[in-house]
């Protein structure tokens, strides 16, 4: 990366040098997507086979291929096990989370971003929490706890265990949003008389907008493919997408089933993530323009 | 400050670092407390010792714990060596750079469980391997390597799943050291190695110890990849927490290795930040 620092001198220095980096890079880039296309490309491949195999048929040595494809692991799935139901949990779970967390961070990020306080630094480490207790030990005593204190809806319980496990994320993009809010903007629309709304619209959303749908995408995906609390707080009668996955992998792996319940899984998210790429490149030429 | 802007700040504070503070200190209040037997779901309250007595003298403990903390080692450690010359490579873009990073990047995005599934399509008795190593004549019959002994399984997925967090924390550390620096070592006629040990490693320490620490602690807690892939003769700390609980019950002693998961996560994890620091920086702090 050509630093701004760097000067002229060193930069002519170096170019004999990449001349012959180029060949080494060149092995070493294609043994690396060879490694690659075995580390992704054929385990997924492979998943996407396995949910096609004809059940009539199947798929033993030595085909090399399923010999027909359907769709009716597909239908079986869908319409024999409680996926639909799991779908319906997961995805009303999810974005209720993902809204509820980004309303709880704020204040926390607001207040991170823009007052400095005796103790900030060690507030902000204590927000990493969650992130350090051991998913199932928080899983475990989580359900301990509200058993405890009477609470007997799987739905509220999973809700207040992953907001409070999600809200690292959330509370670490907000602040960095909140940073990036220009302070003379917001004078200058106090100055020309905005209303406190005007000047939320005008000083602060252009710079929040990116932050706010990157917490509400992050925090989406990792609730839909959070597994221990919903496994051991929602057993056995809440089900969502991964603790139907893993009945399929435990002691009697069914793996057609669970080639169609793993896309079932990450499919959409592949295509958040994709999505959330795109708007983080794009923020920062909106940054650009509100800073104009 | 005054006392209407103190008000303020912890008013701020409230819904976001107060409720991480009140959920997370309250299950670990009741872990702790139901190992000495409080907060009973069924029978009397009692302060008694008898639980950490029982898990602690039963060898599954031991093994349990042995195995978490070998597993949690390993994987960090790993994750990191393979993180490391990559991060070095990636330093300055060239063609092609962006994608390769791009797809060393994707399994953070892929969850554990698929992880496990597409892992278990691979090494199944009728897996992918199997059949090609078949199919070349390197064997005659489908070798057993799922659920494997010496859990190179697990090792393996925690690696695949970490790596890439290491590789963006080090990535990270590695382009922030500005390119006069190397090329001055270079210039004082230190070689590859010598540059890496004495200019990149004591500079990246600090990102390098958080990846350590978040992989220690995330693979010393694992589940998910344990019970899909790992050996059936020893089981990891979740798990024997989560089997505690299951058969009949016993939430005190399960309460005894949740307790000891954290110890070791937070203990272990620190041990290997520190050592690697001592070692990173030639023996000194």
């Amino acid at each position: 990366m050509v630093t701004l620092s760097e000067t002229p001198v060193a930069a002519v220095r170096r170019r004999p040098r990449r001349h012959q980096g180029n060949w080494l890079n060149r092995i070493l880039l294609g043994l690396l997507l060879t490694v690659c296309t075995i580390w992704l490309v054929v385990p997924f491949a492979m998943a996407v086979i396995w949910s096609l195999v004809d059940p009539q048929t199947g798929w033993t040595y030595p085909d090399v291929l399923p010999p027909s494809l359907s769709f009716a692991r597909w239908v079986e799935v869908w319409t024999t096990t409680a996926l639909p139901q799991a779908l319906r949990n997961s995805y009303l779970l999810a974005p209720t989370v993902a809204v509820i967390t980004l309303i709880l961070a704020m204040p926390t990020a607001y207040c991170f971003a823009r007052y400095d306080f005796p103790g900030k630094s060690v507030a902000q480490v204590l927000t990493l929490l969650p992130l350090v207790v051991p998913g199932f030990v928080l899983a475990i005593f989580f359900s301990s706890l509200i058993f405890n204190l009477g609470i007997y809806s799987r739905f509220l319980s999973i809700l207040l265990a992953h907001c409070v496990l999600f809200l690292p994320y959330a509370i670490r993009i907000m602040t960095v949003a909140f940073e990036n809010v220009q302070d003379d903007l917001i004078d200058a629309a106090r100055d020309l008389g905005a209303s406190p709304w005007a000047r939320i619209r005008v000083a602060y959303m252009p710079a929040l907008a990116p932050g706010i749908l990157a917490s509400l995408i992050i925090v989406f995906i990792q609730s839909i493919e959070e597994f221990a609390i919903a496994f051991i707080v929602g057993a056995p009668n809440f089900v969502t997408i991964p603790s139907i996955l893993y009945s399929y992998l435990g002691y009697n792996f069914v793996r057609p089933n669970a080639a169609v319940v793993s896309l079932v899984l990450v499919v959409p998210n592949v295509l958040l993530m994709l999505g959330l790429e795109r708007l983080l490149k794009s923020a920062n030429p909106a940054q650009a323009g509100v800073k104009g | 400050m005054n006392w209407q802007r103190s008000g303020t700040i912890v008013l701020l504070l409230m819904p976001g670092l107060g409720l991480i503070l009140v959920m997370i200190g309250s299950v670990f209040y009741v872990a702790v407390m139901q190992s000495f037997g409080f907060f009973n779901l069924v029978g009397e309250d009692q302060f008694s010792l008898e639980h950490w007595r029982d898990v602690l003298d039963s060898r599954a403990f031991s093994r349990a714990f042995q195995y978490s903390a070998y597993i949690a080692t390993v994987s960090a450690i790993g994750s990191v060596i393979l993180a490391y010359p990559i991060a070095i490579w990636l330093r300055r873009p060239f063609r092609g750079s962006l994608t390769v990073s791009a797809v060393l990047k994707a399994p953070l995005f892929v969850p554990g469980l698929v992880a496990a599934f597409l892992f278990l399509n691979i090494v199944a008795y009728h897996g992918v391997l199997n059949q090609l190593m078949m199919w070349l004549g390197v064997i005659d019959e489908p070798i057993r390597m799922q659920n494997d002994r010496n859990a190179y399984g697990v090792i393996f997925l925690q690696i695949w799943k970490n790596m890439p967090f290491a590789l963006l924390l080090l990535s990270g550390a590695v382009q922030a050291i500005s390119d006069e620096v190397l090329d001055a070592a270079r210039d004082l006629g230190a070689g590859p190695f010598d540059r890496f040990r004495k200019v990149i490693a004591p500079l990246t320490v600090s990102a390098m110890q958080a990846a350590l620490i978040i992989i220690f602690i995330g693979a010393a807690g694992d589940f998910a990849f344990q019970v899909t892939a790992g050996p059936t003769n020893v089981q990891s700390m979740a798990q024997f927490m989560v089997f505690l609980k299951d058969s009949f019950g016993r939430w005190n002693q399960a309460a005894v290795v949740g307790v000891c998961l954290m110890g070791l996560a937070l203990g272990g994890s620190l041990l290997l930040a520190i050592a690697s620091r001592f070692l990173l920086r030639g023996g000194r702090w």
